[in-house]
């Protein structure tokens, strides 16, 4: 198990350096140490370069990584379906109507709510959502059902939306909608940071609810869980980090769902475990999509999440593959 | 209802889901303590409502449950766990989680909500898989098993809570027979050897007559008979609850009764029409 961390730490670490080294203009190892450590001799522009540009770009990608990989676990506990992600929740739908809102009509509200706005969308949407499936209690189905509705209308808004507004704007609309870190400063590093850290923090010393909640309702009731309230709280912490990670870079498909599961293939199944491991997993896979997503095709950047899919989907099926017999 | 009910029971309790109408109405029960009590009755007749409700999964529409003289509404949700443990009927674990695993959730409500795990809770866990002949499989995945196993180790699973009533919703159904005898067995135990609360639903009335120290027959959500089995399992008492006829005889070991279905002896085969 420790063995386990200690792989995925190094990995991330090293992956961290090459975000940093790598670019259109390619860095060496030392001199990136010493932009980093502040020495005095590294000229100014390659300064910015990493401490300015790559930096905060690499450090948001871990945790707009990690804020999904939780996240994408809590669902997949809370719910009791591998199926479920943040995007279930209708946090990407909710998130996107906002940002067409906010983009497409551009002019009326300033863009520097992008943010703010998103981040109100995704918890709308799953407040809304809970507020249709309560009957005096929920249960996973009505939930991920009602989510799935609810979603399908919001992104029908954001279409409709999207058809008579301007092009060009349109297009950057749809840029950000396929999440990207090309934005990335540290304003929303700082930001991230203030909202996932205290849910990250809250989620994992409790991930013995998680544990519980996941053997479903009867049995968690019958060990004395209050198990409405729990999902009513593990939701909202879900909310919260997938919604501020949409906020800072936007919708990044896939992680939220994959994260999760090769945590679990690495770790196990105890959430104590399964949270720290979903959250490493899945800031390596940012983080690994956003360096491949900067040198694909220079000069021009693909936005994150298209990578994301692409490198995530044929890992995910290998290791499906690996475990068929399981 | 004047009397004080000491340990658990329902008075006057109504149980039922959504719009359906109430599974069971205006039903009073006293659970005796430090018995082995089997519910009787046929598919549908509110045995496991009336197990979840004495749980504290279902709150009643009317009436309360009762534990040692107080309604469990009174008690928090952990309270009640530490006293009444209940084991669902077909409950499945999720893949990969291992008996461990599982037998720790039992621990749930004797820990506080940001407590670490206890020797006190590693002990109840041990003793749950010994007791349980589990040991052995602690680090198998749960669905890796065979139904008497998993059967097994859900039932570990309870014990670990060691909640002094245990309600088992068709503990021995899916098991073959020798799997039944151990359940069975080991519920006797629990109940002779430490003093424990034992309720299940069982469907096999030779099994519940031999084992069981209290039966309660129930149909449509009523109770038709209860008290000791050799003066329950009459044939008029299964003709009315089962609507099969039987001949009673007596067991040359235990001389407890033993139901035997009368050849052409189903008359009338759905005794709620």
């Amino acid at each position: 198990m420790i063995r386990v961390f200690l792989v995925l730490l190094a990995l991330l670490a090293v992956f961290f350096v090459l975000a940093l080294a790598l670019g259109d203009q390619r860095l060496p190892f030392s001199v990136v140490l010493g932009a980093l450590l502040g020495a005095g001799e590294t000229p100014g522009h390659v300064q910015t370069i990493v401490t300015g540009l790559r930096l905060p770009r690499a450090t948001l990608a871990i945790l707009v990584g990690a804020a999904l990989g939780v996240a994408g676990a809590i669902c997949q506990a809370v719910l009791r379906n591998p199926l479920a992600e943040p995007g279930l929740l209708g946090i990407n739908a909710g998130a996107a109507l906002a940002a067409m809102m906010i983009i497409v009509q551009a002019g009326t509200v300033p863009e520097s709510l992008l943010p703010l706005a998103t981040f109100a969308g995704a918890v709308t949407m799953i407040a809304v959502i809970f507020g249709f499936a309560w009957r005096g209690g929920t249960t996973s189905l009505r939930i991920i059902l009602i989510g799935v509705g609810l979603s399908a209308m919001a992104g029908a808004g954001a279409s409709f939306i999207a058809t008579f507004g301007e092009i060009a704007l349109v297009q950057r609309a749809m840029v950000w909608l396929a999440g990207s870190l090309q934005d990335s400063r540290w304003i929303k590093v700082q930001t991230l940071l203030i909202w996932a850290s205290p849910v990250f923090l809250m989620i994992w010393m409790a991930a013995r609810e998680l544990d519980l909640i996941a053997l479903g309702d009867t049995v968690a009731r019958g060990r004395g869980q209050q198990v409405d309230l729990q999902r009513v709280l593990m939701m909202l912490a879900c909310a919260v980090l997938a919604g501020a990670s949409v906020a800072a870079a936007g919708p990044i498909a896939f992680v939220g769902l994959a994260a999760p599961h090769m945590a679990r293939a690495l770790a196990g199944r105890r959430h104590v475990a399964l949270i720290p491991a979903a959250a490493l997993i899945g800031a390596l896979i940012v983080l690994v999509a956003d360096l491949a997503a900067r040198r694909a095709m220079p000069p021009l950047q693909l936005p994150v999440g298209v990578v994301t899919a692409l490198l995530g989907a044929p890992f995910f099926g290998y290791l499906l593959w690996k475990k068929r017999y399981d | 209802m004047t009397e004080r009910l000491y340990g658990l029971g329902m008075r006057d309790a109504t149980l039922g889901y959504g719009r359906g109408g109430p599974v069971i109405e205006d039903l009073s029960l006293t659970i005796p303590s430090r018995r082995f009590t089997a519910l009787l009755g046929p598919n549908g007749c509110g045995k496991s409502t009336i197990l979840h409700g004495l749980a504290g999964l279902h709150t009643p529409q009317c009436g309360e449950v009762v534990l040692d003289g107080k309604s469990i509404r009174a008690l928090g949700t952990k309270a009640l766990a530490r006293r009444v443990g209940l084991l669902a009927q077909t409950a499945s674990a999720p893949d990969g989680l291992t008996v461990g695993e599982l037998v720790r959730q039992g621990r749930y409500p004797h820990r506080p909500v940001f407590g670490a795990w206890s020797g006190a809770d590693e002990d109840a866990v041990e003793s749950a898989l010994r007791r349980t002949s589990m040991t052995g499989y602690r680090d198998r995945p749960v669905d890796s098993l065979s139904g008497g196993q998993r059967q097994r180790a859900w039932i570990a699973m309870t014990l670990a809570q060691q909640s002094d009533i245990l309600l088992l919703d068709e503990p021995t159904t899916y098991l073959d027979l020798a799997h039944q005898i151990d359940v069975l067995g080991l519920m006797r135990r629990l109940v002779d050897q430490e003093g424990a609360t034992v309720v299940a639903v069982l469907h096999d009335l030779v099994q519940a007559a031999r084992y069981a120290d209290h039966l309660v027959l129930i149909r449509g959500g009523r109770i038709v008979a209860q008290g000791a089995p050799i003066s329950v399992l009459t044939p008029e008492n299964v003709k009315a609850v089962f609507g099969v006829d039987v001949v009673i005889l007596s067991d040359p070991d235990s001389a407890a009764p033993i139901c035997l279905p009368r050849c052409n002896g189903a008359a009338t085969s759905n005794p709620q029409a």
